[in-house]
């Protein structure tokens, strides 16, 4: 993979936009990695708790979707920020485990919730880096002056793709949703993003789309409608961009010994652990969630925030990085002033 | 190099004096969890980041550390 030229991405300013509030949302039903013991060893399920880092997790049922898990949190978000629902200018739903593939499930929540149909509302397909992507989109629209309120809706059910034979990602993933209200105003922040597609195979659902449709066989020992992972590749990628990407965030804004708290993407306890050591950072500065709700996907990010730094962001403002990296290969970084939130919340959906 | 040695043999599940250089992977715990602690590992000890495909063909112990040591 030959990172050049710009190095990780180039390197954006936003004068303006700030986030107002953020409540992510979980399904009720936890599952133990006792779970897995009727499929694995002991020793192997022992092995992979300590790599990847994972206690337990929250997955949905089959009934429940990510649009669903969103759409409790965005209710529970405009109501606690008292926005009424015709004030919201954009919706934004960002996701790979939307509710079909056509319509745009942004259209669906749309009425769902009650917004306008002055509303602008689409979708995103990211996963691991969608959330700051969807944060740097949102405050976007903001700057032109002709919005001031985007809904911004991210999260991922990653366990209804995962295939149960392959136990690194099966014990891996956890499901979640997010609301995020964006509103005119506040300092903006300074993004940093990129992408290398030559990844593309290595974190990939190959079948179910346009280009393979689902045959429903395995093939090679493993289910190609469902995720595959190679998870050496990944950490490889991982330690090549994400390291740089703090440093460009720290160059853009002039700011390295300054920030709060990083944030990053919840990809395996290890491997953040192993980057954060290598950057050189304090342990109380990078929050680590994913021993309670897994890898979820895009919504990493805003559930490490409401579970983490619920009680210090609503109170105060910090400085603060937020780091999305992985499938496509895609990744983005951002860093911004957070707080003091009005909400910032994780509930049970 | 002997922090090396020790964390190679917890990740391959031996003892680190049965570590030696013709040790043949196979006859451990080598598998893709393996490779990912063994990314970290030379990169920790060696400052270098190995290739996980590379890795993947890895037969020995010394294969390693000549990877971890061509980077170096």
């Amino acid at each position: 993979m030959a990172i050049a030229g710009k190095e990780f991405g180039n390197v954006l300013r936003l004068p303006q936009g700030r986030i107002a509030g953020v409540v992510a949302s979980v399904p009720k039903r936890v599952v133990g990695n006792d779970h897995f013991l009727q499929t694995y060893s002991a020793d192997e399920v022992g092995n992979i708790e300590k790599m990847v880092g994972v206690k337990e997790r929250r997955w949905v049922d089959l009934g429940q979707t990510t649009a669903d898990l969103c759409a409790a949190a965005a209710s529970r978000l405009l109501e606690q920020l008292q926005w009424a629902p015709e004030s919201i200018d954009a919706l934004i739903f960002v996701s790979q485990t939307p509710d079909y593939r056509l319509p745009a499930t942004a259209s669906v929540l749309q009425d769902r919730l009650g917004l306008g149909r002055h509303c602008a509302a689409f979708d995103v397909n990211l996963g691991c880096s969608g959330y700051v992507y969807g944060l740097w989109l949102a405050m976007q629209m903001l700057q032109g002056g002709g919005m001031s309120r985007v809904l911004l809706l991210v999260g991922d059910t990653i366990s209804k793709v995962v295939d149960p034979a392959d136990r690194a990602s099966a014990m891996l993933f956890g499901d979640a949703g997010s609301a995020t209200a964006v509103e005119a105003g506040g300092s903006g922040g300074t993004f940093v993003l990129g992408s290398d597609g030559a990844g593309a195979p290595n974190l990939i659902i190959e079948q179910g789309a346009f280009r393979q449709p689902a045959a429903g066989q395995r093939e090679g020992g493993r289910n190609p409608a469902c995720l595959r992972m190679d998870g050496g590749e990944i950490f490889n990628f991982t330690l090549k961009v994400v390291p740089g990407l703090v440093n460009a965030l720290h160059a853009a804004a002039g700011v390295a010994g300054s920030v709060d708290y990083y944030l990053f993407h919840q990809a395996n306890q290890f491997m953040l652990k192993h980057l954060a050591k290598k950057a050189k950072l304090k342990e109380d500065q990078v929050p680590i969630n994913i021993d309670r709700y897994g890898n979820t996907s895009s919504a990493t990010i805003p559930l490490l925030m409401s579970t983490e730094l619920s009680e210090i962001l609503t109170l105060e403002k910090k400085s603060v990085a937020m780091c999305g990296f992985g499938v496509g290969y895609s990744w983005a970084g951002a860093l911004l002033e957070v707080g003091p939130l009005k909400v910032l919340e994780r509930i049970e959906a | 190099m002997q922090a090396f040695v020790e964390e190679m043999a917890e990740i391959l599940g031996v003892a680190p004096a049965d570590l030696v250089p013709d040790f043949k992977l196979a006859d451990g715990a080598w598998d893709s969890l393996a490779i990912v602690s063994t990314i970290a590992s030379v990169d920790e000890h060696f400052n270098v980041i190995v290739e996980a495909r590379a890795l993947g063909d890895c037969e020995t112990f010394a294969n390693i550390l000549a990877l971890a040591k061509q980077g170096a």
